[in-house]
């Protein structure tokens, strides 16, 4: 089970620059949807990879799906060097985006976050109007039933 | 620059929509955000009791 609370304390609590998207931000604003993982946009500035490294250093984090053994460095210029990072860690699985497809990058995305208190920690969320906007834009087949139920919760909000 | 968010309604987003089950919803919306995570984490578990199960039997039969 993905510990959501560890991992967002983990990052808030290490100061990191990030904003919840995909399932993760659907389900705080009331999606019923199951998801297993927490995406989140990092800011990537070589402040914040070095707090993003810091905040997930102790839980282990791995490429997701890849085999053992690989010489996998959790490190800035691993950050670096990357930009998009499916991860398995200890308290559960993540993708850490430099942008998202349809959305950009964290200071394109800033703009349309709230400030939500979850588990005690802040953590800012992409709001729905533009998570809605971004699942539209990427045009993804299985983000259909997704956009519809936020476009469902949007309107059940309006009520 | 912030994009325009409001969207025209898409006639296959719509169709979808047809199938939301919006009692969840509106019992989702009454709960505060972290019972929705809590929920969420329920919800896990029970999947993968579920997948559990699934591979119990292919596993015996």
């Amino acid at each position: 089970m993905t510990d959501f609370s560890g991992l967002l304390r983990a990052l808030a609590e290490a100061g990191v620059e990030f904003i919840l998207v995909g399932g993760a931000a659907a389900t705080a604003h009331g999606s019923a949807r199951l998801t297993l993982d927490v995406d989140v946009v990092y800011r990537r500035t070589p402040e914040n990879l070095g707090r993003l490294v810091a905040s997930l250093a102790a839980h282990r984090p791995y490429l997701r799906g890849a085999p053992a053994g690989l010489p996998f460095r959790w490190a800035t210029d691993t950050l670096q060097r990357g930009l998009n990072f499916t991860l398995i860690t200890a308290l559960g699985p993540i993708d850490l985006l430099g942008e998202i497809a349809g959305g950009g990058t964290y200071e394109e995305l800033v703009v349309d976050t709230e400030l939500l208190r979850i588990f005690g920690v802040d953590c800012r969320c992409l709001s729905l109007d533009r998570l809605i906007a971004v699942k539209r834009a990427a045009g993804r087949p299985r983000d259909l039933e997704a956009v519809a139920e936020l476009e469902a919760i949007a309107e059940e909000r309006k009520r | 620059m912030t994009p325009d968010t409001s969207f025209l309604p898409d006639p296959v987003i719509e169709a979808f929509k047809k199938d939301v089950d919006r009692t969840l919803i509106r019992e989702n919306l009454k709960l505060s955000v972290d019972d929705r995570f809590r929920q969420l984490m329920k919800l896990q578990e029970f999947a993968e009791a579920l997948r559990a199960a699934g591979r119990e039997r292919s596993r015996t039969s």
